[in-house]
């Protein structure tokens, strides 16, 4: 505010002479001055806004530091379970990891097979009209190989359905589960 | 003395010493100008909180840039002064609508023109009364230029018209008060 006046030296036009100066100033000034009070209202709103400022701006900062973190250590993490993991029992098959008997034909191996034969065994017992129920003859004996795999009390279908997802969900090299 | 765009960058990394810096420097003129707005005291102090409370969200608002990982704050493209007089003269208006304290531009160079007895006071008050006449526009112009000090560019910017027009509100407010016999004094050599 306190360079100027210069440059209307250019212009006598709009010039003004220092006695009109000082009486327009004289004639504008406030009556009355800034209470201190209010000078530490401002202040103190100052303050408090400035050190939320500067709060807000480390924790945007810190955040987006452990965003990028968080993606990296998502990444890393996905990568070495693939690696080094089998995937997790899932409710399915938390009945296949119960059951040991799934190698039906008990060549220590878990495979498509498996699930032919027990399919045939139900479909045998089904042409000579046998109940697979818990308590006819054929069913228990069913039941004593072990081959209920869902543990339901019958031997049917059911099972055939889970000899035949172990089969497929096996890691083929460490054989039998 | 740090210059007022130091101060602003100080301001925008939430340096309070900075910020009182700049408001020691500028209250008197605020306070000033908002007094000739509003023609009230207690407007007039309203009107400086909230101006430098503006100011405080400017800096303090600023959107967080994510690519530069920090809020660029408020920057000042004008003078401090240009920056600030629009603001000034909004708040005082909007406060000035609201207020039945209210005394308008005239009523306060009316009651300055009233008779005295002193000399200067009576050339003064002469002086308060040609100014009461004065177009808006051009009284505005004159007080800006020489109460306020600001150029002609500064003025042209705050009112967002032509240096042109500034200068053409100028000359006729001169010479309004050139031919008046209140005020011609003032121009004699």
């Amino acid at each position: 505010m306190t360079e100027k006046k210069g440059h209307f030296d250019e212009d006598l036009d709009l010039r003004i002479s220092p006695k009109l100066s000082e009486d327009l100033n004289t004639l504008f000034e406030p009556q009355f001055s800034v209470p201190p009070e209010l000078d530490r209202a401002i202040m103190d709103q100052a303050n408090r806004c400035l050190v939320q400022r500067h709060w807000r701006h480390r924790v945007f900062r810190h955040i987006s530091i452990w965003r990028i973190a968080a993606a990296a250590a998502v990444i890393i993490l996905a990568f070495s379970l693939n690696l080094t993991q089998k995937p997790g029992p899932t409710t399915t098959s938390s009945f296949i990891v119960e059951a040991q008997a799934v190698d039906i034909d008990r060549n220590g191996r878990v495979d498509i097979l498996d699930a032919f034969k027990l399919a045939r065994h139900i479909e045998s017992a089904d042409r000579s009209k046998t109940n697979l129920s818990p308590v006819s003859s054929t069913g228990q004996a069913l039941r004593k190989q072990g081959w209920d795999i869902n543990g339901d009390g019958v031997v049917n279908r059911k099972d055939v359905d889970l000899v035949a997802l172990a089969a497929v969900r096996l890691d083929k090299n460490k054989g039998v589960l | 003395m740090d210059s007022d765009q130091e101060l602003i960058e100080l301001v925008n990394q939430g340096d309070a010493d900075a910020f009182e810096a700049l408001y020691r420097r500028y209250r008197d003129w605020v306070y000033s100008l908002a007094w000739r707005f509003t023609g009230n005291q207690q407007d007039a102090l309203d009107v400086l909180q909230e101006t430098f409370t503006y100011l405080l969200g400017k800096c303090y608002s600023a959107k967080y840039s994510a690519t530069k990982h920090e809020f660029p704050g408020f920057s000042l493209t004008a003078s401090m002064t240009t920056f600030l007089y629009p603001v000034v003269r909004h708040i005082s208006l909007t406060i000035r609508s609201k207020s039945r304290r209210f005394t308008s531009d005239e009523e306060i160079l009316s009651e300055i023109a009233a008779p005295v007895s002193k000399e200067t006071q009576s050339s003064r008050s002469e002086l308060a009364a040609v100014l009461a006449v004065l177009p808006d526009e051009q009284r505005e112009v004159l007080l800006m230029r020489f109460v306020d000090d600001m150029t002609l560019q500064d003025i042209a910017t705050a009112l967002n018209i032509p240096v042109g027009t500034v200068k053409s509100r100028l000359h006729h407010a001169l010479q309004r008060l050139r031919h008046d016999r209140r005020t011609r004094d003032y121009f004699l050599e």
